[in-house]
């Protein structure tokens, strides 16, 4: 009975992360980047998109998100999220976040490029790093360039 | 104590020596000196080697950096490292900490050390005409996020990388921005990501070398001019896994290599102009798999041996071509005896369509259906391609 009740409730949950629109948790050193088909390794540098219609793309790093925006058939686009250089292994929202560009911190596609989701750990990088900082605006447009 | 040579000075450490660290060694030697290290275990990190000397181990000295952090740093040119164990480097999310680290440095030789328990092994920064010969470095990463690389060169050029054993790192081998580098005779094994990665790196070749059991053999990516010769890339599993990726390479050169029981040989992106020749595709899913726009490929006298599929496209064929290779799975015959077979090969199955479109399809592989689309295609193209086809597929296979 209770076995009944426990696949019941499964199924359910099955259905509920089949449709909803949230993050999924990356399979680190599994999953491959949907740009760039790299293995996703670096914990401080990934991304994901979350799609209009609930689809998890996942990149090894936010340039190959960020270039992936800019091809003819990127898709539509729920949620954008970054890995917080400060906390590894946590997706942050990319639209709140304060961005990096210093050869200081090398990014795994070349672009040395790092989000933070403090604006005070980004100054602090940024003072002992050097390079600039962006907001996710900008960072739009320099990717557009 | 200090005896006189022909060519420099010997300095001495030991545990009961004047001079028992390492870098108190380094202090007391003065250029093209050479500093002798008993053997003996040695507890030193942040080791600076600043000026051109030779440092030389007895019988393996270890050196133990108890995860303090960078072990040796090299800031000098003409700076000889041989014969060391080095144990214990430290790990940090925010800095790289390697075994050895050559920094803007020339004419460098590191040969002969072990490596152990390692998060970088050897990192070249900006550093041009060294060697890196006969190392042996055993990382035992389990998870991606706290191993480095084995050998990473960042900003380096010309620099021979020769039979050394890598396994256990993150990547094996990597190159960024990196040119005119040779890496040959090399193992790289067992690691998490790749056995060999190339990043923004142009004319550089790689030749002999074993990459087996990887996470993925090799990634080639963004780079020119890229010389492939007689490697072996075998038993690399899995979803993300490929022998070899190719992505943003133009005018590079594969030839006589092995590409063996891999989920894909090789993965190609928006490549161009390269030679396949000579290679052989034993027993893969798919022995070369095309993704997007790539052209002036040309495949000869490969031979491609009991693969699932040969060859699958999504696009078109693009003026690529393929001439007089050989396939198993070829059922034509040779009338005129001239070991051509006389009727045209295509390599492209449309079931590899199929499969492309629907991953999940893959299920239906050996199904009496799918033979009968394939077979039925095959008779009569009418969904493949065209012009995708071998004319002169051979009878026998290349040797």
């Amino acid at each position: 009975m209770r076995i009944h009740q426990l696949s019941i409730l499964f199924i359910l949950l099955l259905l509920l992360v089949g449709c909803s629109i949230s993050q999924k948790p990356i399979d680190y050193g599994e999953a491959a980047c949907h740009y760039c088909s790299m293995t996703i390794v670096d914990k401080q540098h990934a991304a994901q998109i979350v799609t209009d219609k609930g689809k998890v793309f996942n990149y090894d790093a936010i340039e190959c998100m960020m270039n992936q925006m800019n091809e003819a058939d990127a898709p539509t686009v729920a949620l954008f999220l970054a890995n917080d250089y400060s906390n590894p292994g946590e997706l942050m929202d990319a639209t709140n976040a304060t961005y990096l560009i210093s050869e200081g911190i090398p990014s795994p596609m070349g672009a040395f490029l790092t989000g933070f989701s403090s604006e005070a750990e980004a100054s602090a990088a940024h003072a002992s790093h050097g390079g600039e900082l962006y907001d996710w605006e900008g960072l739009k447009e320099k990717f557009k360039e | 104590m200090v005896v006189k040579p022909a060519s420099g000075a010997i300095v001495k450490v030991c545990p009961t020596c004047v001079l028992q660290s390492i870098q108190s060694g380094i202090y007391a030697a003065s250029p093209h000196d050479t500093v002798w290290i008993e053997k003996a275990t040695y507890q030193e990190y942040n080791i600076k080697v600043d000026r051109p000397i030779t440092i030389k181990g007895d019988r393996y000295p270890v050196i133990d950096g108890e995860d303090q952090g960078e072990i040796i740093t090299i800031y000098s040119d003409s700076v000889t490292l041989d014969g060391l164990f080095i144990i214990n480097v430290g790990t940090s999310y925010t800095t790289d900490y390697a075994a050895i680290r050559v920094v803007k440095s020339k004419y460098f030789t590191i040969q002969n050390v072990v490596l152990e328990k390692l998060f970088f092994g050897i990192y070249l920064e900006k550093s041009s005409y060294g060697k890196v010969y006969h190392n042996k470095i055993i990382g035992d990463a389990v998870d991606e996020y706290n191993s480095g690389n084995g050998i990473q060169l960042w900003y380096s050029n010309n620099i021979e990388v020769d039979q050394n054993h890598v396994q256990g790192a993150r990547d094996g081998i990597y190159l960024e921005f990196s040119d005119t580098i040779s890496i040959t005779n090399n193992t790289s094994t067992k690691n998490i990501r790749y056995g060999l990665h190339f990043m923004f790196s142009d004319d550089d070749i790689y030749e002999n070398n074993t990459f087996e059991d990887n996470g993925a053999g090799v990634a080639v990516m963004f780079s020119k001019r890229i010389k492939m010769l007689n490697n072996t890339f075998r038993l690399n599993w899995g979803t993300a896994s490929y022998g070899m990726l190719l992505k943003e390479i133009n005018d590079a050169e594969i030839i006589g290599n092995t590409f063996e029981e891999n989920t894909i040989g090789i993965n190609i992106e928006g490549s161009n102009r390269i030679n396949y020749e000579r290679n052989n595709f034993i027993g893969n899913g798919w022995a070369v798999k095309v993704v997007g726009a790539c052209y002036e490929n040309k495949f000869r006298q490969n031979n491609f041996l009991y693969n699932s599929f040969d060859v699958s496209y999504n696009s078109n064929l693009n003026d690529n071509e393929f001439d007089g290779n050989y396939w198993s799975s070829y059922t034509g015959y040779d009338l005129n005896k001239d070991k051509v077979g006389d009727v045209p090969y295509r390599p492209v199955k449309l079931f590899s369509y199929i499969v492309n479109r629907t991953p999940e399809t893959i299920v239906l592989l050996r199904s009496l259906f799918m033979e009968i689309i394939d077979f039925s295609e095959k008779v009569s193209p009418v969904f493949t391609p065209d012009n995708l086809v071998d004319t002169n597929p051979m009878m026998r296979r290349i040797e």
